[in-house]
């Protein structure tokens, strides 16, 4: 049931797969996911805010993350700032899309020895 | 801080409140931080970008929020399912009645003639010409590029090569061969009718409508090139016409488009020189305007040249100068009507509709309203934790919109329904109503398009109205609400006023029409109207030479009176109680004393002997005729100058009145289409099947109609112990003199005033539909609209009662102000339908005479505003009712 749940999700947007990256470590706000974004791939992505803020709308509204009441140390704090956490579910389609993605880097993999063999 | 940023701040705030309420603050402050690093990463082209991001994601947004609306505008109509079946209801028999009058009427009169060039440079006359008249029109080049006969509805007895069994009786027009060239009309397969290759002599030629190519011909390519058999004469197929098309200047489908040019052997409607006699005004003009002509213009020189051809001939009956004696009119749309009338016609139906369409929304907005009053909380608490005003709104509009479109889906299913009654209903031999009504996209686009506008119309106002609350009185559910419940002119009372106003007009309007239309709807007869049946006969076109067809009529009545199945007989040329074909018949007092004569238009019906014995109608004064008038033939002075004939001649009293006043009518002498006549009888009025009572001369019949039968044929009425007895009788005893001859529509009095009805029927459903529509819409939402109120009342009825008011006093209060209303719509919808109808029968002589019958009609101008204020008072009653029964404890206590 919540393996045919988790699939209806996959393959996901590169947004919400970024998205998602951000918050698997700790809670972040939205600008924060898209500072992350942007270091991680050395700014070769970047979340424009309108689509950042539409994606985070309908992740909650997918379920895939949620708000979160814990707030940072009140000096690092923005009364305005609101964090994100995954969910449960969110945590496993996040899971099986690195999986995918994984298994399709293999594929990719053993595609180029031969390539490069033969060349 | 850069020019982006006011940019930045103006976009962010234009997203959906919602929204905004979740990621505002953060969204503004993301593009904070975010505009220098952007604008320094990727400069001028980056902030487009970023701009862009936000203009792409604002209707993204809005739909989002919108597709949310539906269901839960769905789930809010599904808690209330009185409202929403009301809403469907209403909307469905609005919808569907508009969308059924459009479709039957509007098309009739708007659309053009499928596959004709230029429709708006075709003309027609208002009455017909004789062809050696259009002959002379068509002289006129600078007038008319182009001007053509059409005969309408002629029959012809039909056989396909190679196919055998009986023919079949198959509608056409006869046509001069130039029709197609003035209609400017491409062959869809073969060739049309050409003046240069249809001559006469040639091998005739018919060209078939391409409903009659599918339906009869199975759609055959080699249909072309095949010999048809007409009146047992044989014809080419020639040519298929564009789909769609059945005839200019005719509401009944021509299926055979024949040439004028074929022998009369073929079309008998050409025998006795119609196409040389100037006085056989037996041919519809179809002209074409030359470029540049105005129809005024073309009008005014046609009269001039009418005049002169009158002038040239002395046998034309005299006819006052002043009169024109050429109108014409627009023939570009399927039925030509009167300019002045069209626009008229037009406004009436969509008066009409408007007023339908508008009750169906005024009840939809009240019980909307009232809905609203008692959403109240919910609303105010949706407001108090924060939804936007526009957001309810468009919550609001949703169901509306959602509401309307399930109205108006089956309000289509509705149209759909009875226009399939219609068509399936069996059409009178006579005058086959064409079919092609049929509802196409336009007509569900059309109802598509109402139910939007509606389903806005209907649920904006109280939207607007509910969600103007002070959110702070109304949580604390208070004296607010009876405040504004107090109001005297607040828009619910105004509206439901409106409703009874509107609902009593309509109910009227179309009691008028109904009453007009239906008021004989029983003609009343002196014998058992089962008894009585008809039969047509042919025997010219079943191929007798006219001595051979003389001679069997004259042995008919002979035989059939030694059938003892058949107690009485008549023939006649046409059935009783037809309706007013048009076929006016001019008559002119023969007085050489008078100093202007006495003329007058009558209906002009011809029957044989015996035939007012056969309707057991008595004879007021004189005789009837006899089998001896049956044998006047007169064919050889018929239509010459010298020697005329008197012929004997009865008249019905309203005739005789119009034409002698008060004096006796018999005896005296008659002018009337190129003959003498002379009174011999006088006898009742009777109603045609449409309840109308005309003026009728009843001439004989004679040698030359059995010569040259009317197109239905000659008409054999007979009655026996029972319809089947007498159908039996006339069968054998026709099959017994030549089993050939066929026999065809026979059906008893009660069938064919069934049938002859039909059309009528469809008419009074449309209008009686409306009328009732109109009662059920009004009953519906006053009660929906006093159980609101009484609902809202609960606090301060339950205080009254506390305080010791009556049941009967709580009846009382309710009913009052309800009743209040009902006397003030009354009043208002009577004055405004009375008014209606007086100017609508003031302005045309069509409506006239079907308003006349139903404005003075005090069964109607008392009991439809007694039914309707009856039906009102009974719908508040119900909810008064329930108010009086409040348990004042419990009704306290519930706050």
């Amino acid at each position: 049931m919540i393996e045919s749940q988790v699939e209806s999700f996959l393959p996901l947007k590169t947004q919400w797969f970024h998205i998602l990256l951000s918050l698997a470590g700790e809670e972040q706000h939205g600008y924060g996911i898209m500072q992350e974004v942007m270091q991680r791939t050395t700014g070769k992505v970047r979340l424009w805010p309108a689509t950042l803020y539409g994606s985070i709308k309908r992740l909650i509204e997918a379920n895939l993350i949620e708000e979160s009441s814990a707030r940072p140390a009140p000096e690092f704090d923005d009364a305005r700032r609101r964090y994100y956490r995954l969910t449960p579910l969110g945590r496993r389609v996040l899971d099986a899309e690195c999986e995918r993605l994984q298994e399709l880097v293999q594929a990719i993999r053993s595609k180029q020895t031969m390539v490069t063999e033969r060349g | 801080m850069n020019i982006a940023w006011p940019i930045y701040r103006r976009l962010a705030a234009a997203f959906p409140h919602e929204f905004k309420l979740a990621f505002g603050d953060e969204m503004l402050e993301a593009g904070e931080e975010a505009i220098p690093d952007v604008a320094k990463r990727y400069g001028f082209l980056g902030l487009v970008r970023l701009i862009a991001d936000l203009l792409v994601h604002i209707p993204i947004e809005y739909l989002n929020e919108m597709r949310r609306d539906l269901p839960y505008a769905a789930r809010s109509l599904m808690k209330s399912p009185g409202y929403a079946v009301v809403g469907i209801v209403s909307m469905g028999l609005g919808i569907g009645l508009t969308t059924n009058v459009y479709s039957s009427h509007w098309v009739l009169f708007m659309r053009t003639l499928p596959g004709v060039a230029n429709a708006e440079q075709l003309v027609t006359a208002e009455n017909p010409a004789s062809y050696p008249y259009i002959e002379r029109y068509r002289e006129t080049k600078d007038l008319f590029s182009g001007v053509a006969a059409v005969r309408n509805s002629v029959e012809f007895n039909v056989a396909l090569n190679g196919r055998t069994g009986k023919p079949e009786r198959v509608y056409g027009q006869l046509v001069s061969p130039d029709y197609f060239s003035v209609l400017g009309m491409d062959p869809q397969r073969g060739r049309l009718l050409r003046a240069d290759l249809d001559k006469t002599g040639a091998t005739p030629s018919v060209v078939v409508s391409d409903r009659y190519w599918r339906g009869r011909l199975n759609a055959d390519p080699d249909a072309i090139g095949q010999t048809i058999h007409l009146n047992g004469q044989s014809a080419i197929i020639v040519g298929v016409t564009p789909p769609k098309f059945d005839g200019a200047l005719t509401a009944n489908p021509a299926e055979l488009f024949v040439p004028t040019t074929v022998p009369a052997m073929l079309a008998h409607e050409l025998g006795n020189d119609v196409l040389s006699d100037r006085s056989a005004k037996d041919f519809q003009m179809l002209l074409r305007l030359a470029p540049g002509i105005t129809i005024d213009a073309a009008e005014a020189a046609l009269d001039g040249v009418t005049r002169r051809l009158d002038k040239d001939d002395p046998l034309a009956p005299p006819q006052q100068d002043k009169a024109k004696r050429v109108v014409l009119l627009a023939a570009g749309t399927r039925v030509p009507i009167p300019r002045e009338f069209r626009s008229k016609v037009l406004g009436f139906y969509i008066a009409l509709m408007a007023i339908v369409t508008a009750i169906a929304c005024l009840n939809l907005a009240t019980m909307a309203l009232a809905r609203a009053a008692s959403r109240r909380k919910e609303l105010t608490i949706r407001l108090a934790v924060g939804a936007s005003r526009f957001r309810l709104i468009r919550q609001m509009v949703t169901e509306g919109i959602l509401l309307s479109l399930v109205g108006g889906g089956a309000g289509f299913a509705m149209a759909f329904g009875m226009w399939a009654v219609t068509d399936h209903t069996p059409l009178p031999a006579g005058s086959p109503i064409s079919p092609d009504t049929a509802l196409d996209w336009h007509t569900a686009l059309f109802a598509f398009m109402l139910a939007v506008v509606c389903g806005i119309g209907f649920s904006a106002f109280p939207a607007l109205q509910g969600t103007k609350t002070d959110v702070v009185p109304a949580l604390k559910e208070g004296a607010a609400q009876q405040l504004s419940g107090q109001r005297r002119f607040g828009l619910r009372n105004l509206a439901m006023g409106a409703q009874v106003a509107g609902s009593l007009l309509l109910l009227l309007i179309a009691g008028f029409l109904v009453l007009g239309i239906a008021n004989g709807n029983n003609i009343s007869t002196n014998f058992d109207q089962k008894t009585m049946v008809f039969l047509f006969i042919d025997p010219i076109r079943d191929g007798y030479t006219p001595e051979k067809a003389q001679l069997f009529f004259a042995r008919l009545p002979e035989r059939l009176s030694s059938a003892p199945a058949v107690t009485s007989f008549a023939l006649a040329a046409q059935p009783p109680y037809q309706l007013d074909d048009d076929d006016g018949f001019q008559l002119t007092v023969d007085d050489p004393r008078a100093a202007s004569p006495v003329q007058k238009e009558v209906v002009k019906q011809t029957v044989g002997a015996g035939y007012f014995a056969a309707l057991e109608e008595p004879i007021l004064a004189g005789r009837e005729f006899d089998q001896r008038d049956q044998r006047i033939d007169d064919r050889a002075t018929h239509g010459s100058r010298d020697r005329v004939t008197t012929l004997p001649l009865v008249l019905n009293e309203k005739a005789a009145h119009a034409l002698f006043g008060k004096d006796n009518a018999i005896g005296r002498h008659l002018r009337g289409n190129r003959r003498a006549y002379e009174v011999v009888g006088v006898v009742p009025d009777m109603k045609d099947a449409g309840g109308m009572i005309h003026a009728i001369a009843y001439p004989p019949l004679t040698q030359y109609d059995f010569a040259q039968p009317p197109g239905g044929g000659i008409t054999i009425i007979a009655r026996g112990h029972s319809a089947e007895d007498a159908l039996g009788g006339v069968r054998s005893v026709v099959a017994s003199m030549d089993p050939n001859l066929t026999l065809f529509n026979a059906q008893s009095l009660s069938e064919y005033l069934v049938r002859i009805r039909s059309a009528m029927r469809s008419a009074l459903r449309t209008f009686g539909g409306i009328g009732i529509f109109g009662l059920v819409l009004s009953a519906i939402g006053l009660a929906g609209v006093t159980g609101c109120a009484v609902a809202q009342r609960r606090k301060e009825i339950g205080i009254r009662m506390a305080l010791g008011a009556r049941n009967s006093q709580v009846l009382g209060l309710v009913l009052r102000e309800s009743a209040t209303l009902i006397a003030a719509g009354t009043v208002i919808g009577f004055l405004g339908a009375v008014a209606l109808a007086k100017a609508l029968s003031a302005i045309t002589s069509a409506f006239s005479d079907v308003f006349t019958v139903g404005v003075d009609d005090p069964r109607l101008l008392i009991g439809a505003p007694l039914l309707l204020a009856g039906v009102a008072l009974l719908a508040c009653y119900i909810p008064a009712r329930q108010a009086a029964k409040i348990d004042p404890l419990q009704a306290l206590r519930q706050e």
